[in-house]
């Protein structure tokens, strides 16, 4: 159930992906989300669709993981494609009851929708499944020290943004105990109706807060044991490099805007 | 007395993963009865199966195959045997302190007893009478249970499974982290409410002093299974299986285990040093340095 969540998380590998340069895997993970809402038709579509698989089984991340990710979302594409579905008028009618209209619009922007939300979650979620925490916050970092210059703490903002990806899984476990303890106790979680279901879950966000306090403070006094101050005058002991991977990675990226500009500009537009 | 276990597992396996080429058997083919009014030790090492065993007894965890039944009845049988084994069974997990949540001692160790659905007043009988079980002053009743020290908290946290007065307490290494003192006590409680209430008390446990203290019976389980099931004599004789389990004897039973090696004449199953002084004792008198 809870222990399904894996965003966040990360997966050993020594796949290519693995071993890309950080700082590239970011740039080319929110240039994906941008390519994935510029396709217009079927067919560019269908090419980032075939990209996201490709990255996929390139990534060597066990199938069974990226289906278990996906679980969650389904609702949401779901419902997604039914708002579209119904809200979205426009091209010939194929259906009409009451005073539901389903048109060929509709039913070609549900399909958009759904495909689109699937790659968006499974492409980006590689990023989290195929780089560590410390190479994350390190990328981040380099990505945003421009914005040192107007005297934004980048340094923390990129050790917070770390911290709180590092302890997604450790909450989700303690959830799962805390959950667990309350049963035995007869706490029922399952019935009832609304107000009674939110008045069960006080007893499990209680102890789940002090915990996470607890841990906070646990952490902080750890990181200053090892003389953590901050990020003035720190260095890191491994430097980041691009390397030939990185290239042949935004090599591949170039073709994939390129084929999709042009399937864009050689067929139909649909939506 | 009845002759009816009160629980009993037939065939219990338990699966993680099920389906998946990484499935994983957390527990097997389980058959134990455990009857009522004894003091079961639960040993294994880490990653045995323990925990997931006793999660089977109170419902929380399902069967992948095989049955539990709580007093003759299969828990699984229907919605409301499953929450009836949640008060039958009283579970008492691995730091339970963290699972303290309202706002005074008193409402915390009520929590169990109003999911029960019993009135008021059996309810502040059943507060009290728990409190009491564990030293919890009345004062202190009403005080936040996150002002407390680590040692009442954890007895608070003890008290709120004791106060559903459950026919099987289980209690998950209920001395981890606490200091000698603390453990003597916990300790100590457990003694007296399996003695005064005849309760069945489970203690899954790594001390194997502390077992040999306080078991009457003791289940080892080793690779997901149950490698012995028996007296407390007669699981410590087997010293060496132990061992190779990655469990340990306790330090006297090696003593003594070592004695025999070389030939003296001591008893089998000596295993809290009491036992050892009156067995070197009984021997030093037998060759007469001794009157």
């Amino acid at each position: 159930m809870i222990r399904d969540i894996t965003i966040g998380q990360y997966f050993f590998g020594k796949s290519f992906i693995h071993q890309m340069d950080a700082r590239m895997k970011i740039v080319i993970s929110l240039f994906f989300i941008i390519l994935i809402f510029l396709c217009k038709n079927f067919f560019s579509l269908g090419l980032v669709a075939a990209f996201t698989v490709f990255i996929l089984s390139v990534s060597q991340i066990p199938l069974r993981l990226i289906l278990k990710s996906l679980r969650p979302i389904v609702i949401i594409v779901i419902f997604t494609a039914f708002l579209n579905l119904f809200y979205t008028k426009g091209g010939r009618t194929l259906y009409e009851f009451w005073f539901f209209e389903i048109t060929v619009k509709g039913v070609y922007s549900a399909i958009f929708m759904a495909v689109r939300i699937i790659c968006l979650v499974a492409g980006t979620s590689l990023l989290t499944y195929t780089t560590t925490p410390t190479a994350l916050t390190s990328a981040i970092e380099s990505l945003l020290s421009p914005l040192k210059l107007v005297h934004v703490d980048v340094h923390t903002f990129a050790m917070m943004m770390t911290l709180a990806l590092r302890f997604i899984p450790t909450l989700i476990e303690e959830i799962d105990r805390i959950i667990s303890a309350q049963k035995a106790r007869g706490a029922d979680l399952e019935s009832g109706g609304l107000v009674k279901r939110a008045k069960a879950l006080i007893p499990i966000f209680i102890p789940l807060f002090v915990s996470a306090f607890r841990r906070a403070y646990e952490l902080a006094y750890a990181m200053e044991c090892r003389c953590y101050n901050g990020g003035k005058g720190r260095t890191s002991m491994k430097k980041m490099h691009m390397t030939f991977r990185d290239a042949v990675a935004l090599a591949v990226v170039v073709i994939l805007t390129s084929g999709i500009f042009l399937l864009n500009f050689k067929f139909k537009t649909v939506i | 007395m009845t002759t009816e276990p009160v629980i009993r597992t037939e065939n219990l396996t338990h699966l993680y993963g099920e389906g998946l080429a990484s499935e994983v058997a957390a527990i097997h083919n389980i058959n134990i009865e455990i009857m009522q009014g004894e003091l079961l030790a639960i040993i294994g090492h880490t990653g045995s199966g323990k925990s997931t065993l006793i999660q089977h007894f109170n419902g929380l965890l399902k069967p992948s195959t095989g049955r539990v039944f709580v007093d003759g009845r299969d828990i699984w049988e229907s919605k409301q045997a499953t929450r009836e084994s949640r008060f039958k069974v009283g579970l008492c997990f691995q730091y339970p302190e963290y699972q303290l949540f309202e706002e005074t001692v008193y409402k915390d160790i009520a929590f169990g007893p109003k999911n029960m659905g019993l009135d008021e007043n059996e309810i502040d009988i059943r507060v009290r009478r728990a409190a009491a079980f564990v030293g919890i002053s009345d004062d202190m009743l009403e005080r936040s249970p996150f002002d407390i020290s680590g040692g009442e908290k954890r007895r608070v946290a003890i008290a709120g499974v004791m106060a559903m007065e459950p026919k099987v307490l289980i209690l998950d290494e209920p001395t981890a982290g606490l200091d000698p003192r603390g453990r003597d006590m916990v300790l100590d409680l457990i003694r007296n409410y399996r003695s005064q209430t005849g309760n069945t008390v489970l203690l899954v446990s790594h001390s194997m002093e502390d077992v040999a203290k306080l078991a009457t019976k003791v289940l080892v389980m080793n690779n997901s299974q149950v490698a012995m099931y028996g007296s407390v004599e007669k699981v410590y004789s087997r010293g060496a299986e132990l061992y190779e389990m990655g469990l340990n004897v306790p330090q006297i039973t090696r003593i003594f285990m070592g004695l025999r090696s070389k030939g003296v004449d001591v008893k089998e199953g000596i295993f809290t040093v009491e036992q050892g002084r009156n067995e070197i004792e009984r021997l030093l008198k037998s060759r007469g340095v001794l009157q």
